[in-house]
């Protein structure tokens, strides 16, 4: 075949000139002039297919590398900080408690005592290892390893108080009750520095992971999608394309159609329909780890941070008379975040937990579903009628019989209900981590395969419109 | 043609998105901001008689708007209309000794506590009340949309009676005309108003509830709130927070508690 120009110029004064002899594959006086721009038409065409392809690409690898950023912040990154966070304040405040009890022990119960000084020692350990979780977790953020730090510098002095207080504790021997003046002064400073230091910036920790999930989320709520649309109409864009060259190719050269375009097609047909599928998986994904995971581990990680508190201040109502307006105030404070019912005050709100009747408010309102749910309100029931009767013998002036129902009742009562917090929030951590998996997973095979597809689809766009190329030559 | 459809579909595409994700309203997207501070209260939040604002709370509204990178402007507010400003949008956040609880959380978003103060008593001098208790069958101070002097009552359970004011003012001049025998409410406000009286008022030192002091925002402005709360922890953290403490209540004021970060109630 022999073509004697090719320019880009209009057909119609080309066609008047009437200079070329007919070509055999196209009849008609029109025919030489179309013949002409055949190949820049088929150049034309395939730049706009290639350029198509290569936006839709384009478009699955921004939005693959969002999604998959996405789960790296909240399922590697937030989702640890806040176990290590809330390991640390349950630590700390675990170590003030066993103060306390120690504390209000007096010289009553010597086994409980040790057991009580040993669990301290364990819980100082296990602060010192979520610090140090909690530091190298934190990178680069400025504002979170300086409050990191001043955990740590606070930790040493608390110590040195509580050390103290333990000390005046020994030598006075007191009956179980109230310690003499001098050892509630120590302890108040000590328990003061735990609670109005210390733990607020360990809760603050743990907040501060829950605020980049968020922010995370919200983000990835809105992108991911707005990058999945992109990719179907990039997609729609590129099939049309591949489309149009065939038909064209087909009705040019008269062939049925050129069997590497129909494989380019449908590779990319798949490959597009996959990459849309698993960008929809991992949206889904993303919103199962955050609202059935994540958002339920924070809370229950909170709530056991505060629950821990309220039995520290069962014991600290019991051991500083004068406060104990104060600490009982703090725990029905504490007990109305956790768990609310519009109850004046402490007497009354152990009857409308004792009652039973549902409530989604509070902190702990809206997880009390199902199995699990339904257990932790029983512990937390029982916790509470503890708390009623601990306070009705201290009431009572029966001191030594209260700090007995403190340590024995209440401390069954408390382990029960945390126990039980444990349970439910491990299953929201397995429904957490199986969606973030699944996000990964889902992206990494899709990525072990595009790769492939798009070699071959370009490969096979060169050997489908080539041939025809040549034809010109 | 086809190129151009592509294009417009996109940009379709990106408006439909583009509209749906800015339903809630945050104060993060405003330029100038609304702030609700107190009127009544000397050295807390209070009106001049030239019509400037002054006070603890006033300096730690500026304080969040600058670290929020926000102009604004003060709008003053008694204490029962805290919750309705920020309800029908007169005011973006409200700084004005909001104590937070469970129920107004229900109404309002809280970022905060940014202090941590204390229920206490002013008596006159010639007055014995040293503890909550000794309020039982006397008369104590109520004043409009707090919520102090239900606590004594219904949460202490001491049987002291209840009259209602609708300021401080008033009730400050109902105290020294022994028409009431105490007023109850949050130490910063009582020291304030002693403070201001001058006429030798005291305070009981009793401290006996713990009250936490928020930022009201409208319900659902989580990013606004975490906001405001980086904006508290960073007070704290270059010690603004203590200078004003020590500004408006003077240096043994510091000596009452300590100075740190509050513990967040969490912006979800």
């Amino acid at each position: 075949m022999t073509v004697v120009q090719t320019p880009g110029a209009a057909p119609a004064p080309a066609a008047q000139a009437g200079g070329q002899p007919p070509q055999p594959a196209q009849a008609g006086p029109a025919a030489p002039a179309r013949r002409r721009s055949v190949p820049g038409r088929i150049r034309v065409i395939s730049g706009v297919t290639v350029a198509s392809l290569a936006l839709l690409f384009a478009a699955l690898a921004v939005g693959s590398s969002s999604a998959r950023e996405g789960l790296r912040v909240i399922g590697r990154d937030a989702g640890p900080q806040v176990v290590a966070t809330a390991g640390l304040y349950l630590a700390l405040s675990d170590m003030d408690a066993q103060v306390a009890n120690v504390l209000v022990m007096g010289n009553g119960y010597p086994e409980q005592r040790r057991e009580a000084l040993a669990r301290y020692d364990a819980r100082r350990a296990e602060a010192n290892r979520s610090l140090l979780e909690a530091f190298e977790l934190s990178g680069d953020n400025p504002v979170e390893r300086m409050t990191v730090q001043s955990v740590l510098d606070g930790l040493g002095r608390y110590e040195r108080l509580a050390g103290q207080a333990l000390l005046l504790d020994e030598r006075a021997a007191h009956a179980p009750g109230p310690p003499p003046g001098e050892v509630v002064r120590t302890y108040r400073e000590a328990t003061d520095l735990m609670r109005m230091v210390l733990l607020p910036q360990a809760y603050n920790l743990t907040l501060e992971s829950g605020t980049i999930v968020r922010a995370t989320y919200d983000d990835k709520k809105f992108t991911v999608p707005l990058l999945r649309a992109a990719v179907l109409v990039a997609g729609l864009v590129a099939l049309a394309c591949l489309i149009w060259l065939q038909v064209f190719l087909a009705r040019r050269f008269r062939r049925v159609f050129g069997p590497a375009l129909v494989v380019a097609t449908v590779t990319t047909a798949v490959a597009l329909f996959s990459g849309l599928a698993v960008l929809d998986q991992d949206e889904r994904a993303l919103r199962t780890a955050k609202a059935a995971g994540f958002d339920s581990v924070l809370t229950l990680a909170k709530t056991r941070a505060i629950s821990n508190s309220m039995q520290g201040d069962q014991s600290r109502y019991l051991l500083d008379r004068e406060r104990a307006d104060t600490y009982e105030h703090t725990f029905l404070d504490k007990s109305l975040s956790v768990l609310y019912y519009n109850a004046g005050n402490l007497a009354k709100y152990h009857a409308a937990v004792a009652a039973g009747s549902s409530t989604a408010l509070g902190m702990l309102g809206p997880e009390l579903v199902g199995r699990q749910g339904k257990e932790v309100f029983q512990t937390y029931q029982a916790f509470q009628a503890a708390d009623a009767d601990l306070r009705r013998l201290a009431a009572g002036g029966q001191t030594g019989k209260a700090v007995a129902a403190r340590l024995e009742t209440a401390t069954t009562a408390f382990a029960g209900y945390d126990q039980a917090l444990v349970r439910l929030s491990d299953s929201h951590w397995k429904v957490f981590e199986s969606a973030v998996e699944r996000g990964e997973r889902a992206l990494d095979n899709l990525w072990r395969l595009l790769p492939f597809a798009i070699g071959a689809i370009g490969l096979l766009v060169i050997a489908g419109v080539w041939p025809r190329l040549k034809e010109y030559r | 043609m086809k190129r151009v459809l592509a294009v417009v579909l996109v940009l379709a595409a990106m408006a439909a998105a583009g509209c749906g994700v800015s339903a809630q309203e945050s104060i993060l997207d405003k330029e100038k901001l609304v702030i609700g501070v107190r009127t009544d209260l000397p050295s807390v939040g209070f009106r001049r008689s030239d019509g400037r604002f002054e006070g603890f709370d006033v300096d730690v509204a500026r304080s969040l708007a600058d670290r929020l990178g926000k102009e604004h402007t003060l709008l003053g507010v008694l204490a029962a209309d805290r919750e309705k400003v920020l309800r029908d949008g007169r005011a973006d956040l409200v700084v004005a000794t909001f104590t937070i609880d469970q129920e107004r959380k229900r109404r309002v978003l809280f970022a905060g506590p940014y202090h941590i103060s204390y229920q206490d008593i002013l008596t006159r001098p010639d007055d014995t009340i040293t503890n909550v208790r000794d309020l039982a069958g006397r008369r104590i101070c109520e004043v409009q949309g707090a919520n102090a002097a239900k606590r004594v009552v219904e949460e202490r359970g001491v049987a002291a009676r209840v009259v209602p004011f609708p300021d401080y003012k008033r009730c400050l001049a109902a105290l020294k005309s022994r028409q009431v025998d105490a007023v109850t409410t949050n130490d910063v406000i009582l020291a304030g108003l002693a403070g201001q009286d001058g006429s030798g008022l005291r305070l009981a030192g009793v401290q006996f509830n713990e009250q936490r002091t928020g930022v009201g925002l409208a319900k659902g402005d989580v990013p606004g709130c975490e906001a405001v709360n980086r904006a508290i922890t960073s007070m704290y953290q270059d010690e603004t927070m203590e200078k004003l403490l020590r500004k408006w209540f003077g240096a043994e004021w510091l000596n009452r508690g300590v100075v740190a970060v509050p513990q967040f109630e969490g912006c979800s």
